[in-house]
This record gives C-alpha cells, sequence and structure tokens, in this order.
C-alpha cells in the first residue's frame, strides 16, 4: 500500500499567495520553516497523538532502498519514510501534489517544471533540495541499479531528461515525437526520492554498491527519508519498528503536524494463518481478509473489537489464455485458437457465477473487461458481455463448423478431435478451483481437456521462452492506469502472451490497440483517456485474447481502537499520517 | 583416535565438493530461475530482466557460475549474494542461524532429559499400565507430523490466550531488562520447542526401553542379581550404562539436525530461523542462498556423526578406532 496525500488545492493557491480568502472560516496553516504545508483534509476525524500500530506482512523486506524495491513487503516499509514529487489519491486514484506542491507544462506538452514545496527536510535534518530529485533519477538511470522505474522514464528507448533549475525548480523534458505527456505525472509518481548525502557515496562506487546499500542489514541511523516515520530497528524474520518523523510536513484541518501515531510496526509472520490469528487475538490492529473469511470475521466483529469492511474489488484478476503463436502450437490447434468464434464459445462456457461463489465465496464480481470494475476512473461498463450458457456456446461452435459427433466428442470442420491442455500455477488453490470449474464445462461441450498444473518457474518459462503451451490460467498485477501496461497490450510486448513480439500487429484490432495506447500516452485530459480507454476494453472483450473471470472483492478488517477508516480504491483503509489510536496509550 | 579425527575431517573436503556440485547442478536443471516471478510484471521490460540476469552472474555457464562461486569461497570465506536480499548469503544465515540453535537445543534438552527416565522406567516395569500408557503417547508422538501439532498448540494457545501465538519475541522486547527478555524467549519457545521435543521423546524413549529390555535379559545382570547386588546398582550402575551406547548414535544424528530438524515447524509457528528462509530461497530460486545453507547443513551432518563415533569411543572402551 502506498502511502498518498491529498492537497486542498484551491487552499494551497490562496495560502501561497498570502491572501486569507474572504468568509473561510480555516485559519492561516503553516509549520515553522514549511509555510505551505500539505494538508490532509480528506481525513474524516481530527486525531489524537500517541499510540502504536501494529499490522502483520507474510513476507520479510527485502531491501530499505526505496530505489530498487520492488515487492510489497519492502513497500510497506519505504512506503512509510519515502515519498515522490506527486502522489496518488488513495480514495479517487487522481494525482496530488506531495514533495512537489505544484507544476506547470509547456504548451506542447513536452516539458514539465516542478516546485518542491518550501522547508521539507529529511529526517536527519538536511534541507530537500532538487539537488536529491536529480540524484535519485541518476541512480534509476545507473547500470547495475536494478529498478523496475527505469522502464517506465524509457520511451522508445530514449531516457527521460530533465535539469535542475534552481534549489527547488526542476524541468523535465521528454522525447521529441513522443508523448508519454498522458502519463507522464503517474511516471513521475513512481520515482521516490532518495537523499543524495546519503547515498551519494554508495553510487560513486557503482550501480551494483548502490543496489546493495540500505539494505536489510542497514543500520536504520544511516536511512533518512521525508516521509512520516523513520526507521527505528528491524530484526529479520521478525518485526521492524518505525517512529514518528517528528519534523514532518503535513498538517491535519487544525494545523496540527501529522502523523498522530507514535510508533508503526510491522511483524513478519509465516503465514496467512498466523496473520490471521495474531489479528484475532489482539496482537495487530489490520487484517487484509480474503473473501472467503469475510462471513466468519463478520460474525466475530463485537467480540474482538474490530470492523470488517465490505470493500471494493481489487484491481486484479484471473484470466484464461490460449496460444495464439505460431513458434509455440501448431495446426489444427493454432486455427481453434486463432479463431474468435472459438475464443466467444469458450467465453459463454465460463460459469463467473459459479467461480464467484465457489472460489470466492461469493465476494467477486463477474469480469468482462480487462479493466477491474474497481477502478472507478477508467472501467467500462458497457463492454460485451457474455454470460454463461453452454447452448449458446454450442451453436456459436456449430456456426463456425464444429460438430459434436455420436461419441460426444467435438470435432473441428476437418475431423480433429478438440482436445488441449489447460495449465496454471500449481499451489494457487483459487486458479486450481477456477481451472476444473473450466475443464468441467469445456468437457460438456465435447471438447477433451486435461488439467495440468505445473511449478510457477516453468509455467513463466513456457510463457516469456518457449512458447510451448496451449491455454493457461494467470492473473497479472494491475496498476490504475491501464498505459502502463504496454509489455502486455502492445503487439510488440513481451508479456503479449497470446502471441508476442510481434513485428507488426498480425491482426486489425490488436493494430487498434496499439494505436489507442500511443494516442493514450499522448493525452493529457483524462477524461479524454478514459474514452480511449473505453474504446480499449471493448476490443478485448470483442476478440477476447484474454477471459478475464472475475474481480474479487477486498474485506479489510480493522480494529475499533484506530480511527480515521475510509476505504478507498482497492479497499486501502486510509492513510498512514492520518491514522490515530482513539484510547489513551496501549 | 587423533588420526581417525584428522582422516574424517580430510574426507569431509571430497564430500563436500561432491555435495555443493551436485545440488548446483540440479538446482539449476529445475525449470526457471529467480527472475521467473518479475518477468510476469507488466511494467517490467525483458531488458531489464536481462540486465539484472547480468548482474547476478546467471547469464554464464553453470560451470563458470560454480567456479566462480567456489573461488569466492577459498579466497574470502564468501558464500555469495542473495538475489532477493541484495546482502551476503553469510549474513543472512547468521541472522538466524542464533534462532534455530536456540530452538533445536532447547528441545533436545527437554527430549533427552524426559525421554531416557521415562525409557528406563517403562523398561523396568513391563506390561505395567503406566508402561502401556507411555508407550501409547510414544506412538502418538511418534505418528503426528510436527506441523500438525505446532498448529494445534497455536490453537491452544489462541483459545487460552496464555502464550504468545507464534513468534520469538514481544513487540516491547528491546525494552526489556536482561531476565525479562530470557523469560520473553522462553515464553515464545513453550510451543515450538514442546512440539519437537515430544516428537522427539517419542522415539529415544521407545529406544531406550527397548534397549534397556534387552540389556535385563543379558547373563551378567543375572548375575549381579544373584550375588544380592540391589536392584537400583544393578539397573544404573550396569545396565543402562550399556543401553545407552545405541543412543549415543542417535545424538550425533540430532547433532547433525540441529540446523534442519525444525525447518517445517519453524514455518508454522513463525520462528525466525534458518528454516524459513531456506524454503523461501528455494522456492525463489536464490540459487546461492540455498548453496549455503545446504553446505552448512552438511557440514553440520558430518560433524555431528563424528562427534556420536568419539563420544561412542569415550563411552565403550571396547570401541577403538586406531
Amino acid at each position: 500500500m502506498r502511502r498518498t496525500a491529498i492537497a486542498m488545492t484551491v487552499a494551497v493557491i490562496l495560502l501561497a499567495g498570502g491572501i486569507v480568502p474572504l468568509g473561510a472560516q480555516q485559519p492561516k496553516l503553516s509549520l515553522p520553516g514549511i509555510p505551505n504545508p500539505g494538508v490532509a483534509s480528506y481525513a474524516p476525524e481530527v486525531g489524537k497523538y500517541g499510540g502504536t500500530y501494529v499490522i502483520s506482512q507474510i513476507s520479510d523486506p527485502r531491501t530499505f532502498n526505496p530505489i530498487v524495491v520492488q515487492d510489497t513487503a519492502s513497500g510497506a516499509f519505504t512506503g512509510a519514510y519515502s515519498e515522490s514529487l506527486v502522489d496518488q489519491d488513495y480514495l479517487t486514484g487522481e494525482i496530488v501534489p506531495s514533495l512537489a506542491e505544484s507544476w506547470t507544462t509547456s504548451q506542447d506538452g513536452r516539458t514539465w517544471t516542478f516546485t518542491l514545496r518550501e522547508g521539507i527536510r529529511w529526517s536527519d535534518g538536511k534541507p530537500l533540495t532538487t539537488e536529491d530529485v536529480d540524484f535519485s533519477l541518476k541512480a534509476i538511470f545507473t547500470e547495475g541499479v536494478d529498478n523496475s522505474a527505469v522502464d517506465l522514464l524509457t520511451f522508445q528507448g530514449q531516457p527521460l531528461k530533465w535539469k535542475v533549475l534552481d534549489r527547488r525548480r526542476i524541468q523535465f523534458t521528454t522525447p521529441r515525437n513522443l508523448c508519454p505527456v498522458g502519463l507522464f505525472l503517474r511516471l513521475i509518481g513512481a520515482v521516490d526520492v532518495v537523499p543524495k548525502h546519503k547515498l551519494g557515496d554508495a553510487l560513486a562506487r557503482g550501480g551494483a554498491e548502490f543496489t546493495k546499500t540500505w539494505g536489510i542489514n542497514a543500520n536504520p541511523k544511516d536511512i533518512a527519508g521525508t516521509g512520516p516515520f523513520i526507521l527505528q530497528s528491524y530484526v529479520p524474520g521478525q518485526r521492524g519498528v518505525l517512529l514518528r518523523n517528528p519534523g514532518y510536513w503535513q498538517v491535519d484541518i487544525k494545523g496540527q503536524r501529522l502523523p498522530y501515531l507514535t510508533r508503526y510496526v510491522i511483524l513478519t509472520v509465516p503465514n496467512l494463518e498466523q496473520a490471521r490469528l495474531k489479528f484475532l487475538a489482539g496482537e495487530t490492529d489490520f487484517y487484509p481478509a480474503r473473501p472467503r473469511e469475510f462471513a466468519e470475521l463478520k460474525a466475530g466483529e463485537k467480540a474482538g473489537n474490530y470492523t470488517v469492511y465490505d470493500g471494493p474489488e481489487g484491481f486484479g484478476s484471473e484470466f484464461l489464455v490460449l496460444n495464439q503463436n505460431p513458434a509455440g502450437v501448431a495446426p489444427p490447434k493454432l486455427t481453434w485458437f486463432q479463431d474468435v468464434r472459438f475464443r466467444r464459445a469458450l467465453n459463454h462456457a465460463i460459469d463467473r457465477n459459479t467461480i464467484a461463489q465457489q472460489v470466492y465465496a461469493g465476494r467477486a464480481t463477474p469480469a468482462w473487461s480487462p479493466v477491474s470494475i474497481g477502478n472507478k476512473l477508467y472501467f467500462n461498463d458497457k463492454v460485451p458481455q457474455y454470460p454463461y450458457n453452454l447452448d449458446r456456446a454450442q451453436q456459436l461452435l456449430a456456426e463456425a463448423g464444429y460438430r459434436k459427433g455420436a461419441d460426444g466428442l467435438l470435432r473441428d470442420p476437418q475431423g480433429n478431435v478438440v482436445e488441449f491442455t489447460l495449465s496454471t500455477n500449481a499451489g494457487n488453490t483459487d486458479r486450481e478451483a477456477i481451472g476444473n470449474i473450466l475443464r468441467q464445462d469445456f468437457v460438456k461441450l465435447g471438447m477433451r481437456v486435461t488439467f495440468a498444473p505445473e511449478s510457477f518457474p516453468s509455467l513463466v518459462g513456457k510463457l516469456t521462452g518457449s512458447y510451448k503451451w496451449e491455454a493457461i490460467i494467470i492473473g497479472l498485477t494491475g496498476g490504475i492506469e491501464p498505459g502502463t501496461g504496454r509489455n502486455v497490450w502492445l503487439s510488440s510486448g513481451d508479456l503479449h502472451m497470446w502471441r508476442p513480439n510481434q513485428t507488426k500487429p498480425e491482426t486489425e484490432w490488436e493494430a487498434e490497440i496499439d494505436r489507442l495506447f500511443e494516442q493514450v500516452a499522448c493525452e493529457p485530459s483524462s477524461a479524454k483517456r478514459k474514452t480511449l480507454y473505453a474504446r480499449f476494453q471493448e476490443i478485448v472483450a470483442q476478440n477476447l485474447p484474454l477471459m478475464y473471470f472475475t474481480n474479487p472483492k477486498t474485506q479489510p478488517a480493522v480494529r475499533n481502537t484506530i480511527g480515521n477508516v475510509k476505504l478507498g480504491l482497492q479497499g486501502v483503509t486510509g492513510t498512514l499520517e492520518t491514522r490515530y489510536y482513539k484510547l489513551a496509550y496501549k | 583416535m587423533l588420526r581417525h579425527i584428522a582422516q574424517r575431517l580430510i574426507n569431509l573436503i571430497p564430500l563436500l565438493f561432491g555435495v555443493s556440485l551436485l545440488s548446483f547442478v540440479v538446482i539449476q536443471l529445475s525449470p526457471g530461475d529467480f527472475l521467473s516471478e518479475m518477468r510476469l510484471n507488466p511494467v517490467v521490460s525483458a531488458e531489464t530482466i536481462e540486465a539484472m540476469r547480468r548482474n547476478f552472474g546467471l547469464d554464464q555457464p553453470v560451470h563458470i557460475q560454480y567456479l566462480k562461486w567456489l573461488r569466492q569461497i577459498f579466497l574470502r570465506g564468501d558464500l555469495g549474494i542473495s538475489f532477493a536480499y541484495h546482502v551476503p548469503v553469510t549474513w543472512l544465515i547468521g541472522s538466524r542461524l542464533l534462532n534455530t540453535l536456540i530452538l533445536n537445543i532447547a528441545a533436545l534438552i527437554i527430549a533427552w532429559a524426559v525421554a531416557i527416565p521415562i525409557g528406563i522406567h517403562a523398561a523396568t516395569r513391563q506390561y505395567s499400565w503406566s508402561d502401556n500408557a507411555l508407550s501409547m503417547t510414544a506412538y502418538l508422538g511418534i505418528s503426528t507430523p510436527t506441523f500438525f501439532s505446532g498448529l494445534l498448540l497455536l490453537l491452544v494457545a489462541f483459545k487460552t490466550r496464555l502464550l504468545p501465538i507464534g513468534g520469538m519475541t514481544s513487540l516491547d522486547y528491546e525494552f526489556f531488562p536482561w531476565y525479562g527478555k530470557i523469560l520473553d524467549v522462553a515464553r515464545h519457545l513453550v510451543i515450538p520447542a514442546t512440539v519437537l521435543a515430544f516428537t522427539a521423546s517419542a522415539g529415544l524413549m521407545r529406544q531406550m526401553r527397548g534397549n534397556l529390555l534387552e540389556e535385563l535379559r543379558q547373563d551378567y545382570v543375572r548375575t549381579a542379581r544373584a550375588k544380592g547386588l540391589a536392584e537400583r546398582p544393578v539397573i544404573y550402575k550396569h545396565a543402562v550404562r550399556n543401553a545407552i551406547n545405541p543412543l549415543i548414535t542417535l545424538f550425533g544424528f540430532e547433532i547433525g539436525g540441529l540446523l534442519s530438524g525444525s525447518a517445517i515447524l519453524e514455518n508454522v509457528v513463525g520462528w525466525p530461523g534458518l528454516g524459513r528462509l531456506i524454503l523461501e530461497a528455494l522456492v525463489q530460486k536464490d540459487l546461492y542462498v540455498v548453496m549455503g545453507s545446504l553446505m552448512i547443513g552438511s557440514v553440520t551432518l558430518v560433524l555431528g556423526n563424528l562427534m556420536a563415533d568419539i563420544l561412542l569411543a569415550v563411552a565403550d572402551p571396547r570401541i577403538r578406532y586406531d
């Protein structure tokens, strides 16, 4: 969960000019040395100081270096002390100011100038300047620094260019003829700003050295950030403790400096089972429950002094993909898989309601689009749907020339029996259950389907290396902006699973998606991007390269002693800086 | 004796070579590598993954990788770098080693302290109700997998709220005085140590009982009794000393398992030991962490057996290695 923040844009502009608006009840909010602090106006309550907030996660952090973080367990730590120029509002998904208080765009949309908020200091007291931003970007582009931001900031082989104007202003220039302007703010929000005075020496010794610096063996005293908390200690396999940053740059609506909490503790537990037990026993304050646990947790709310929320759908989804790559499968299978009528028939045979009931205990919504229904910003609810109907599936197959013989087996127009192997990664019980439901229905259509889960590395090897697979059930992580998933959707992408690395689009609809993604990248208006994304979702739903099953819901459970709980996108329950402990100290 | 020990230690070297070479090749033969998961990340490009492969040295042929790894060990005692954590494998293993040792040594002491007296008790009162009850319990102990009894006890801890649910220390551990710290770890030790000790002592107790019964049927015992020696010296001075010999070999095995014996249980109760680290590394194919822990495991196993042989020679004057 990334920390998110909102500032009251209107108030910010007025206050920055030193004008007290007429009739405004709001007193002028400022902090010593920070004339224009961020204001957490989204928080429903004004909190109290003190207290400890304890959460658990099932993996150890792998690094404390915000630039090289790639896993959520490390992100939970770095997200508490590290920030970016801009942030994503956790309630709406919109981009809001963070370390940068404002920004301007040039007429052609290629040049962006950001102004840092005045007076922000690193937790060790040194002031934050654009030199630090410059340093963080240099680190990202240094050979040997393991990070994924480099791909976001490179456009068709050309890296982003930037220039420090003065201590508070930095200017970015995107390459000519390429326009990532539509996504630019999201991309820049993925860059954590790290202190040059702490990490400069490491980078000077090379990228590999930088990757190792601020590792889990680091002395917490060497780690500095601008975020609401500071790392105090970390014991491998047990817990990390973060303390309140007394110089944080955000305030509540009364002008009190955030965060409220004194301590933020992240426990490492071996599995979700123990995470649940620890939450129920009162040892932790937060548990992101699984769909199946919702009813049981709901029943124990009073006794356990917690509330489990009926959260919205997350952004991820599992899907079925058929191999349309001639390098991987040969006819007749290739012919079936490339035939959209075949795919549509299969899609009618996917029983999404049963999947939602049996796999997710009813806590999932049937999915028809590559964008989750939980993505309020870009979800298109008007895409074609394929309700579960085996007769309709049979009819579509018959129209495409497939015949069911007297022996009950389905044969293609050439007389080949339709048979294929369906796989997924073994050990993922959700996907295995879905696979069994799918197989049953496909068999009813007369197909011979072998369901053979295999190990995750071997599955990935086939998907991205040998291409020797037929049908796979898998899922991908999704961001709020589908445009960042270029690897999957561009026909030239490596993760364009059904037919990767095409030199030029093989089909008309793939060509249209390619064009849409270029347009989206050039489109600064969120509303216009929404229309483009709507068309993209429609194309995918018509041509079904990926057949999505459901969007599982979130069900976060929070102890009642914790204040400022308000559900946002993906079931995020609030921000770390506005969390507070309702009782006196525990 | 010394010559024998030296010989065994020298034998260790080709053995470790064999083990390391075999495991290195087997790990590399299985499909996929550490970067598998990243390949499915929609925002990471193939070039970036290739660059990481180069940084990790995974782009080189297996024999080069192996030789490089060996050279590091010989030159600097460096077991390599963990792909996942970007820290030296020695640091990673070092940060968990003590925890695993604490758990296993505690379990070992409890198991032996309980099993030997109970075994003697059961043997001297063969087929009495207490012998039967103890045997039943022992069967239960042998046949219950540790992950199951571990989960069961966690559930008991959850229902009664008498013991902490997993982990090794409390939230405020750092603020405790030294005796508070010991007590805190001891409280967390109760469940995992009990589970391990229960399983281990069940086997030991059966072994002790069987050995002692065997010895009690020997002629020298009859002789001792016939010459009017009291029952206590007969059993404790003569029979038990002879009966305990085979157990010393077992002890050696247990020393060898000190680092690996609790791996599954650690994953159930959340004990921050080597077991969790190794399992995770194995799943993720974090090559050098797996190799490092395999090496350490092999060394302890061999040393444990050596120790058993030495102890056996000390305990039994009939055994000579020269």
